[in-house]
């Protein structure tokens, strides 16, 4: 098993290169300097030539890899064309900000589609199946910035303020600035919309995995057979059935990771929060390189590390399965 | 009998009116304390005053800076350090005397050396500031004595006093200790005590994405101000989630409202004071004129554009193919001004020459036949329209609706981002047209750097030198009669060679809680938060 995790751990260095370097090379082909957005109205060719040697950008797209590449493997991760704000800083003040939501995110779209999807499987063909299929059905249709926009309209505009718009409250001792706020029911309502907004689309989808996964299994010759030794339902669909029936929504739980980080771009920017994705978002706009390296260095060891926890999580689901080096 | 109890009601009310009257007068006297909280739409881009391109840099800049004077809305220089400024008969020697007790954040006293070290850095060519175009007339700046300063001119200057007050930020007086205590990138970032200056607030810290939060300077030498305790900036992108944030009271003030959601927030916030005033920043369907005979972008090598280097076709599109009155319509809602004129309504020595410009298809046709475009040779040209504002976009497709309507004139939309956009004006590249307001002009003069013929910022890349001899004509005229003249000789010459295609004017928005009291509205020109205080 060490010797399993450690290979997929050295397998992390390879791709996480990989990305880099096409994140690297695709932002430096796409049409925008960043030494535009920097000088604003005091642009003048002669100064614009200047702030690119200063930045090293008039070096081949390759070369100036090595040297990012060479200044990260001492943890340099460069500072911000723009700002001057050292990156890695940058990206750790915002990383809790995004883990959290999406760690909820994942929590709303299992809260909603375990029941949906075991009503589903276990009365199909019933009006909860219709109904839990259709909602799913739904939900996978309508994009998370719309479903933000009615959350807003509903709780924040339509109900007194029930829920704040926009902003973040940390939880209570991690505060990382001079100013801020901190507080467990603060938190909570300010994570409660972008996470429903980000989780309701992937619990549609898991919801119709998992149903299907789930209607799969009940039909297997154990679940029969646990039937006929006496067992109760309650055990049978959850102790039996559900386990295995997990195991290809949990493998596509780790692969949604990189669509939620995609939407928490979209969802932090309507909630104005101070999460990675508005980080990520606005160092696209301005071309702000540094920045957006930190984004897809970031976002790439989360992906990767998050897909090497669900095939560990496989042994605990089946203990049939065993990694070997 | 009903006059009579007309007559008791009108006496009951007027008896309550004087009972009420102290509450009311005590709801009008100033209270200290409390935190503003405003929202900004964009993010601030760094924080070295000199440099930092955006209004939300600017709007910072003010509360946390200082510099020798204001401006009112009304046109009326104020005090700020200074306490008073004279100049020659001939406009060529400023003197400024300044307070005694002005003291940057620091401990350092505001005095003529740090006068003159500011207006140095900010000529300083190394400084890279979008300042330094401005100070162009300054020849040198003197030390008389600690608390006076001498700034000479290498010739007059008109706008001089405007520039100091209101071209971009307006002087902001750095403190030469800490500037030299401190890296650019350190002021850039907001590094701990590199933000120092002498306005009535002090930097406490700015985490991008979050929040720029400042305090009360309790030596700032108007005594008594500021009322609030704290400033807290906040940016939200969103214009929905900005209104819901409004209405919700979650933020007391917005900087900078979007003008196609003005109907809305008023319609969902009836109290909200929505802060409006003349325009000033000009709504531009620019055209290139010229373009690199050589190739090479930025080459002094000129060639007319293949499509609007023909002063005919600049004519037919820009001038007579636009109807203005319709794009204000549907883009603004009615809500700005149709404006041939380079320099809108709000501006000084604005003129009207929207009749130079009426629109006429028959005269766009007659041109554009004259320069050999038809139905058997359509005029096929690319619009270009950036994401900053949806209006832009909006204009773009009028536009296009508009010339399509010559039956032989086809406009195709472009869309790019800000950035892309940038690069391809600033760096002489390839385009045709576009929609975008730029820069706020509190006077004509303002815009010289956007539009004369050595302006890198000048995107049409005409090449005329009678624009640049009539802006310096202009500036340089000490008597306010002669100017207006030349401003007309001015401003009719651009609208007449289409070299500024000016739609309208772009109006200005922000929006204010009922319960923020002590705000002046002056447009971008001064965002101060000085003498606002929480009714609450």
């Amino acid at each position: 098993m060490r010797v399993y995790i450690g290979k997929r751990l050295l397998e992390i260095v390879p791709t996480v290169l990989m990305i880099t370097l096409v994140v690297f090379v695709m932002m430096r082909s796409i049409p925008g300097d960043p030494v535009v957005a920097l000088l604003g109205d005091a642009y003048t060719e002669e100064d614009a030539i200047k702030v690119r040697a200063e930045y090293g950008l008039e070096r081949p797209i390759l070369v100036q890899y090595v040297i990012w590449l060479g200044k990260l493997l001492q943890g340099d991760w460069g500072v911000s064309i723009l700002n001057g704000r050292p990156v890695l800083h940058d990206v750790l003040l915002r990383l809790p900000v995004t883990f959290e939501l999406i760690a909820l995110s994942m929590a709303v779209a299992l809260a909603i589609s375990i029941p949906a999807a075991i009503i589903g499987a276990v009365r199909r063909n019933t009006w909860a199946d219709y109904t839990a299929t259709t909602i799913a059905m739904v939900g996978v249709s309508i994009p998370e910035f719309f479903i933000g926009v009615l959350l807003l309209l509903t709780f924040s505009i339509g109900m007194s303020g029930a829920l704040p718009s926009s902003g973040w409250v940390y939880l209570p001792g991690t505060c990382p600035t001079i100013v801020c706020a901190a507080g467990l029911l603060g938190n909570a309502q300010h994570v409660l919309m972008p996470a429903l907004a980000l989780g309701v689309g992937r619990a549609a989808l898991l919801t119709r995995l998992l149903r299907a996964s789930m209607l799969e299994v009940i039909r297997t010759e154990y679940v029969t057979t646990a039937r006929a030794k006496g067992l109760a339902e309650r055990p049978v669909i959850f102790k039996h059935a559900l386990k295995n029936a997990l195991i290809p929504t949990i493998t596509v739980m780790g692969l949604q990771v990189g669509f939620l980080i995609g939407g928490a771009i979209v969802v932090e920017t309507l909630f104005a929060m101070p999460g990675l994705g508005t980080f990520g978002i606005d160092a696209i706009i301005a071309r702000d390189y540094q920045q957006v390296q930190g984004f897809a260095l970031v976002t790439a060891i989360a992906f990767v590390v998050i897909n090497l926890l669900v095939d560990l999580t496989y042994t605990f689901l089946d203990p049939r399965i065993r990694y070997t080096g | 009998m009903r006059s009579l109890r007309l007559a008791t009601f009108i006496v009951f009310l007027a008896s309550l009116a004087v009972i009420a009257s102290p509450f009311f007068a005590d709801a009008q006297t100033p209270k200290r304390g409390g935190t503003l909280r405003v929202s900004y739409g964009n993010e601030i881009a760094n924080l070295d005053f000199h440099t930092a391109p955006g209004y939300e840099m600017m709007w910072v800049a003010m509360n946390i800076g200082c510099g020798l004077l204001n401006i009112t809305p009304d046109g009326k220089f104020v005090s700020d350090a200074a306490e008073s400024w004279s100049s020659t008969p001939d406009g060529l020697l400023w003197t400024f005397k300044l307070r005694k007790n002005v003291l940057f954040h620091d401990g350092t006293p505001v005095d003529a050396a740090a006068v003159k070290f500011s207006i140095d850095r900010l000529m300083d060519p190394n400084t890279k500031s979008g300042m330094r175009a401005f100070y162009e007339s300054v020849h040198s700046v003197e030390v008389l004595d600690p608390q006076s300063v001498q700034v000479r001119l290498k010739h007059p200057y008109a706008f001089f006093l405007h520039m100091l007050a209101a071209y971009r930020t307006g002087l902001v007086l750095y403190s030469p200790t800490a500037t030299q205590k401190f890296s650019l990138e350190d002021r850039k970032q907001g590094k701990p005590g590199s933000i120092v200056g002498c306005g009535p607030f002090k930097f406490v810290e700015w985490v991008k994405g979050s929040h720029l939060a400042m305090e009360r300077f309790d030596k700032y030498f108007v005594p008594g101000l500021p009322y609030l305790d704290r400033v807290m900036i906040r940016v939200i992108k969103d214009p929905i989630t900005e209104m819901a944030a409004f209405k919700n009271g979650e933020v007391d003030f917005i900087a900078s409202f979007s003008p196609e959601h003005v109907d809305t927030m008023k319609a969902q916030n009836p109290a909200a004071v929505i802060l409006t005033g003349k325009e000033t920043t000009p709504m531009l369907a620019a055209m290139k004129v010229t373009v690199p005979a050589d190739g090479k972008p930025m080459s002094k090598e000129r060639k007319p554009h293949p499509i609007f280097g023909d002063l005919r076709v600049r004519k037919a599109i820009g001038c007579y193919g636009i109807d203005r009155k319709e794009i204000v319509k549907i883009a603004f809602k009615g809500q700005a001004t149709p404006w041939v004129g380079m320099n809108p309504p709000g501006t000084l020595d604005t003129v009207d020459v929207n009749h130079l410009c009426p629109y006429d298809q028959a005269k766009a046709k007659a041109l554009l036949a004259e320069a050999g475009y038809g139905p058997s040779k359509p005029l096929n040209f690319e619009l270009m329209a950036n994401t900053e504002k949806s209006v832009f976009n909006v204009i773009a497709t009028v536009i296009k609706d508009q010339l399509g309507r010559l039956g032989f004139v086809n406009a195709n939309i472009r869309v790019v981002d800000k950035v892309h956009w940038m690069n391809t004006t600033l760096q002489d590249g390839p385009w045709d047209m576009y929609v975008e307001d730029l820069l706020s002009l509190i006077t004509l003069d303002s815009n010289a750097y956007l539009s004369n013929s050595t302006s890198t910022w000048s995107h049409p890349r005409h090449n005329d030198p009678k624009v640049d001899e009539l802006y310096a004509r202009y500036a340089r005229e000490l008597d306010a009669g002669k100017r207006k003249v030349i401003a007309k000789e001015l401003v009719e010459f651009m609208a007449d060679k289409m070299y500024w295609n000016n739609i309208s004017g772009s109006p200005f928005y922000m929006v204010a809680q009922p319960w923020m009291k002590g705000y002046t509205y002056n447009a971008e020109f001064e965002v101060h938060y000085d003498k606002v205080w929480l009714d609450k």
